[in-house]
């Protein structure tokens, strides 16, 4: 299975503090990865970088067979738009567009807008009665689905979700986790961070982080590097 | 979707937005009332100046008296001469004009300058008269004149009066119409009609000077009184410079007035607007920093923002430019007793001039190129 996501002896430092040190690992296409750890352990950081919202400091961070270390600001613009869909905690909706121009707006970004396949986007996520809400009308729950919908519209080739469901009750993280399943069912590669286990047995492996470093006995469960 | 964002900016943030519409509304509104003003100006003034009396004047190129009869008279010109020259130029520039001829004759024994004049274009070179009494309206009238006000009184006429005029050895009676408050030297005058006068003197076809009221500006007066001299080259033609320097003084004033204002009104909406846009940068770092790891370049994002504040403008300089009409339109009517028609040309002036005051009052959402996502993603 082709390689979607490889770290290279990947460090990340912030003035004196190391967020990364040294984080070397490979993800494979369609593989639902789950990484885990304390607050502070870098899995933030390291999704940053994979998604080309920040630059490490030193080492490889490949997505797609494109090193973003190597990327100027332009190219990490069209690498973000092109190979990243973002899942935040936070949601992270514009409040003055309405759910489906949420969506376009990633369309927008990166090539033309299609509303009627961003209709349908929010149909798949169970959203088709609030299309034309504010995030402000809608739950958490639903502002989460939007999000989803938002990072599957231009079909990324790694989907991203830094605590998807961290700002969610039960219910309604029952529904992201169902479309985070049926997402990898389908194909995608996601890489997850959660802080809980529940959660990260959903994933097919697990990363755990602590203090910049991979955790040996999770490091020992991954598969082997492509050096 | 550029349009839909750059609309649902608009009214996500028409609260915030709304002090910057103010101020560029209200700059655009005096902006538009001033522009149209200063062009409205030139002639309501020049109308103005008009009521001030002739404003050219033709007179004999040498100022020694002749001797006629055994008279001294100012030197003189035939009056066809003249009158043939002004009817060659246009003569819808020409609000009033009338020759002279001006004799030194006596009444009841004493010296009294008389005035031979065209007598109904007295009343629109002389529109500042205050008359005891009434107009003469027809030029052909020989048998009433107009008194000055010290004339009348040390001659004791009132109105109605007969005057007798002696000239050497001819005399000629009219009958007084009204007593003439110039506050001038025309209080000391007699006025009767052109014909008459020349009669009187025995000066037939004769005039002393002809004075003109050219409508049109300080530049259309000279070029006239230009054009005429041209067509008369053995006399002399000349702008009554003081009418003429006054009026061209005062434009250059208000204009520079204007102009200033303008400029004053520009720079405060600008910052107006700079306040409002700093504001919005601040509060618009977290959408920016979304969008920006959406795959939105800076140039793309910053686009939308300064689309917006190009609407802004626009919209806001319409709306002020049609207020400013009306309020040029009230400023005439107050100022000079006829309204200011609103120029078609300051619609495009303050608008572009409004969008180009907003666009460098948006000079701050250039900030949120430094924005990083990732910080503000963090919460930072």
């Amino acid at each position: 299975m082709a390689t979607v996501v490889q770290a290279e002896n990947l460090r990340k430092e912030f003035g004196n503090v190391r967020a990364l040190d040294g984080v070397s690992f490979t993800v494979a296409a369609g593989e639902w990865i789950a990484i885990m750890g304390p607050s502070g352990s870098g899995k933030t950081t390291l999704i940053n970088i994979l998604g080309g919202l920040d630059t490490p400091t030193a080492g490889k961070a490949i997505v797609d067979g494109t090193d973003v270390a190597r990327l100027d600001e332009a190219g990490l613009t069209r690498f973000r738009a092109e190979k990243i869909g973002f899942i935040f905690q936070q949601f992270h909706l514009v409040p003055y567009l309405t759910a489906v121009e949420n969506v376009m707006l990633a369309q927008y970004f990166h090539s033309t807008t299609d509303e009627k396949e961003a209709r349908q986007s929010l149909e798949r996520v169970g959203l088709g009665d609030r299309i034309e809400h504010l995030p402000s009308q809608l739950s958490g729950g639903e502002q989460q689905r939007v999000a989803v919908a938002r990072a599957l519209i231009n079909h990324p080739k790694l989907i991203l979700a830094d605590e998807p469901t961290g700002n969610l009750d039960e219910a309604n993280e029952e529904i992201v986790l169902r479309l985070l399943r049926e997402l990898h069912v389908e194909g995608h590669t996601i890489l997850m961070v959660t802080h809980a286990p529940s959660i990260g047995r959903l994933a097919d492996r697990r990363i755990e982080f602590a203090h910049g470093h991979l955790v040996p006995a999770a490091a020992a469960s991954l598969k082997p590097e492509l050096a | 979707m550029f349009w839909r964002l750059v609309f649902q900016l608009l009214r996500g943030s028409r609260g915030r937005l709304a002090v910057a519409i103010l101020a560029i509304v209200s700059g655009a509104a005096v902006i538009s009332a001033l522009l149209n003003l200063d062009l409205g100006v030139q002639n309501k003034l020049a109308q103005e100046f008009r009521r001030l009396g002739a404003n050219i004047v033709i007179s004999p190129a040498s100022g020694a008296p002749a001797q006629i009869s055994g008279a001294e008279v100012p030197s003189l010109m035939p009056e066809r001469d003249v009158l043939t020259a002004m009817q060659q130029l246009p003569s819808a520039q020409v609000a009033a004009a009338a020759p002279y001829l001006y004799i030194v004759a006596r009444a009841q024994n004493i010296p009294v300058v008389v005035a031979g004049t065209w007598l109904d274009q007295a009343q629109k070179l002389d529109v500042t008269w205050k008359l005891e009494g009434n107009w003469i309206v027809s030029r052909a009238d020989d048998s009433h004149c107009l008194v000055g006000r010290n004339v009348a009184r040390r001659l004791h006429l009132v109105v109605g009066n007969p005057l007798d005029l002696h000239y050497l050895d001819r005399s000629a009676q009219c009958s007084v119409t009204a007593i003439v408050d110039a506050g001038g030297t025309e209080d000391n005058q007699v006025f009767a009609s052109l014909r008459a006068v020349q009669a009187l003197a025995n000066l037939p076809g004769q005039i002393g000077l002809a004075q003109l009221s050219v409508t049109g500006t300080t530049q259309v007066v000279a070029d006239y009184a230009a054009r005429l001299a041209a067509a008369l080259p053995q006399y002399q033609v000349r702008p009554i410079r003081q009418v003429a320097e006054a009026e061209g003084a005062l434009l250059g004033r208000i204009r520079l007035l204007i102009v200033s204002m303008v400029l004053l009104i520009l720079i405060l909406t600008a910052l107006c607007v700079l306040g409002t846009m700093a504001a919005l940068a601040m509060e618009r770092r977290k959408d920016v920093g979304l969008m920006k790891s959406l795959g939105g370049s800076i140039s793309r994002i910053v686009g939308i923002f300064l689309a917006e504040a190009g609407v802004l403008g626009a919209a806001g300089g319409l709306l002020g430019t049609i207020l400013g009409a009306a309020l040029s339109y009230w400023m005439g009517l107050r100022v000079f007793g006829t309204a200011i028609a609103p120029r078609w040309e300051v619609f495009p002036a303050t608008i572009a001039l409004m969008v180009l005051v907003t666009l460098t009052g948006a000079i701050p959402l250039r900030l949120l190129g430094n924005v990083k996502p990732a910080d503000i993603l963090r919460g930072e």
